[in-house]
């Protein structure tokens, strides 16, 4: 359980379009089914090993956030330590599309001063036949807010994997560019601990660990 | 105790000492009726000169000898976790491992509470009397057996019988004893653990728990990276474990809605005229005593409780709450805990039978899948109660968030109160009598180890069941600015009709 980093991700979206079911089969590999669909109360957590290039992991740590309105004040104070976030919305719900703009629109409000990667997840694919939104509209959307977009099903395990290991990938790739970078006092990334031999650039990471107060 | 001298090498002699002639009543117990939070806040009556400048960590294991020694004794009051008012910054410390017996044994001299030795005494009184079915069986073994063992089954019955009764004898003393070894024990700490001193400079009121915490489990993270054996160490770090299961996430969540509440029961006691804002201070009041968990001293009989019947406890007491949310996950981690505990203690007896077996099928694995060592045993009990103890936090902070923003319910927030209260004592009751179950397991298999392997693995279960009785009455803590929200908004809204 050896990571390079730690990457708190934030998933948002309506109520009920699946975000807990999607992090249920993330995390555990299985999809809790009608009987455990009670909706999330406040915020939930779970956590996993994401390996992304060989040898190289890390850890994420998700925010499974409310979609009930009520709630809201709770899920408010999770966006600032994110680092990115899944945007999830119901393929077969017209509206949880449509409220896209409005979740993107409340991060970016509360996320400041720092920057979060979003990715778009049309969630319930495999619901076919109860479509309401098309991919093209979806990718649209996406393409005009600076997001990829990715549509997945908890129930038969599409793309589950995948949209994970993509935003990842991206919040990796920006972090070695230097375009994010480890803060103090913030959470969305944090570096994590290498056996044996501590490379210079984790030194120089976390260059305050031992400040005298 | 040498190395402790050394890491309270401050100016002017360590301060424990000098404050050993203030008394309970002195030192502001009455004031403050609220041990567990008592105990994390930074305690206000240190010289604000302490320096945070000792830098020398105390290694951070302990050697088999540091730990067995003093703890034997130590348990004595340490032991009294159930009721235990012991701080915040106690267990953290026994999270990391540093030092800890050094500290209890400081504490305790400077404290002048009944000597260790006094209290084994008693407790082993008490060992005679009471007997529970598990213990009948090591003793059947303690009988036909000699020296190593004996001294074995010397510290269990010492320490579990101590976890169960020399509360009592602690408890006498009063609730502000408690709490003035809770105070103590914070210095204490504070001067023998470096990376808590780090954090205290920073502390007064921006220090919490989860921070705390959080810390201890960075540093075993740390150290665990370190080492290569990784994989098998991880199975029975606490730290890490309580944060696999989600606890430390769940703990900063309600951390966050327990100081959000406060600061708006500030604001409104502060928008209020005097008369006003006395007379909701009074109301509050009656909350913050029914989270003092007196009940801790008076039904102190241990009658052993069916496997349901903990089950049926919490689930009724959630539902006094009358919050949308259940206590499943809880349930169902605590019921298979004690399946394998059940599935453990069965194989003794199956064992001969086995033996011919696997003679006669030549199976090999089904014997080394079965066989748990004591390291097993160890290890599957600390994960247990970090188990318990995450999934406990978890309901509280979710009780927390539905208080705050669930659905309107005719509750009375004294009523919430008692509950809760209620709940946290069936959840380290619980605890209790798990860890005990766990080091009679460790005893009845480690029959032939050697007591300096075994020891200091029982020591961890009691050590770590204490921790999460600790953690578990500090989350509760944390629910009271939320009830007293609740009980202002009740206010506001009858006097609106």
């Amino acid at each position: 359980a050896i990571w390079i980093y730690q990457f708190r991700l934030i998933v948002l979206g309506d109520s009920t379009v699946g975000k807990s079911c999607l992090l249920h089969r993330f995390t555990e590999g299985r999809f809790p089914g009608p009987l455990h669909c009670d909706p999330t109360v406040g915020v939930d957590f779970f956590s996993r090993l994401v390996e992304i290039e060989p040898g190289k992991r890390v850890k994420l740590q998700l925010w499974d956030t409310a979609g009930q309105e009520r709630f809201r004040s709770i899920t408010r104070s999770y966006y600032r330590n994110s680092v990115g976030g899944l945007l999830v919305f119901d393929i077969t719900n017209r509206r949880s599309f449509e409220h896209v703009k409005d979740w993107l629109e409340e991060a970016k409000m509360h996320v400041q001063p720092f920057r979060i990667v979003f990715l778009l997840v049309g969630h319930k694919c495999d619901l076919v036949s109860q479509r309401q939104v098309t991919r093209e509209e979806a990718e649209k959307l996406s393409s005009d807010c600076g997001m990829k977009y990715i549509e997945t099903s908890a129930k038969d395990a599409t793309n589950v994997e995948e949209s994970f290991t993509i935003l990842t990938r991206d919040i990796y790739e920006l972090v070695k560019k230097g375009e994010i970078s480890i803060q103090d006092g913030w959470d969305g990334v944090k570096s994590g601990f290498v056996p044996n031999v501590v490379h210079s650039s984790e030194e120089a990471v976390k260059p305050k660990r031992r400040c005298i107060c | 105790m040498a190395e402790g001298d050394g890491a309270g090498g401050l100016p002017g002699g360590t301060s424990w000492e000098d404050e050993e002639p203030v008394s309970p009543e002195g030192g502001g117990g009455l004031r403050e009726a609220e041990p567990a939070a008592l105990t994390r806040r930074r305690p206000e009556t240190k010289p604000p000169g302490e320096p945070a400048l000792v830098e020398e960590p105390p290694s951070p294991a302990l050697t088999v000898s540091e730990s067995m020694e003093p703890s034997q004794t130590g348990w004595g009051y340490w032991g009294s976790w159930g009721k235990s008012l012991l701080s915040t910054a106690s267990a953290t410390v026994a999270t990391v491992g540093q030092g800890i017996s050094n500290v209890i044994e400081k504490a305790e001299t400077s404290l002048g509470i009944p000597s260790p030795s006094d209290i084994s005494s008693e407790a082993s009184d008490a060992a005679e009397g009471s007997q529970s079915p598990g213990e009948s069986a090591t003793h059947r073994i303690n009988d036909g057996s000699s020296s190593p063992i004996s001294g074995a089954l010397g510290v269990l019955s010492t320490i579990s019988t101590a976890v169960q009764s020399t509360g009592k004898s602690v408890i006498t003393g009063g609730l502000d004893a408690l709490e003035f070894i809770g105070k103590k024990t914070m210095d204490v700490i504070a001067e023998g653990d470096p990376g808590f001193k780090k954090t205290k400079g920073l502390m007064h009121r921006t220090s919490t728990l989860s921070q705390v915490l959080r810390e201890a489990k960075e540093k075993e993270e740390q150290q665990t990276a370190t080492e290569v054996t990784m994989a098998t160490e991880k199975k029975a770090h606490y730290g890490l474990l309580f944060d696999e299961f989600q606890g430390l996430s769940h703990l900063e969540a309600l951390e966050m809605l327990s100081r959000e509440s406060e600061s708006k029961v500030k604001s409104v006691l502060h928008a209020l005229s005097g008369a006003e804002s006395d007379a909701l201070k009074m109301e509050l009041e009656q909350l913050k005593e029914v989270f003092s968990l007196a009940e801790f001293c008076d039904d102190d009989e241990e009658e052993k409780k069916g496997d349901e019947e903990f089950t049926k406890d919490i689930t009724e007491l959630f539902s006094e709450l009358r919050v949308s949310t259940r206590p499943d996950k809880l349930s169902a981690a605590r019921r298979s805990a004690h399946e394998w505990i059940a599935r453990l203690n069965a194989e003794p007896l199956k064992e001969e039978q086995r033996n011919e077996d696997a003679q006669q099928m030549g199976s090999s694995d089904a014997a080394s899948d079965d066989k748990k060592s004591v390291e097993d045993i160890h290890a599957f009990a600390i994960r247990s109660l970090a188990e318990l103890t995450a999934y406990s936090i978890e309901l509280f902070h979710k009780t927390a968030a539905l208080i705050l923003h669930g659905q309107k319910q005719e509750m009375l927030a004294v009523d919430r109160a008692k509950a809760l209260s209620q709940m946290t004592i069936v959840l380290c009751k619980e605890l209790s009598s798990l860890s005990k179950d766990f080091t009679i397991c460790l005893t009845t298999v480690g029959v032939k180890e050697k007591a300096d392997v075994l020891n200091p693995l029982i020591t961890g279960v009691f050590l770590e069941a204490s921790n999460s009785a600790s953690y578990i009455q500090d989350a509760l803590q944390l629910l009271l600015p939320v009830l007293q929200i609740s009980l202002i908004q009740t206010r506001t809204e009858s006097s609106q009709q």
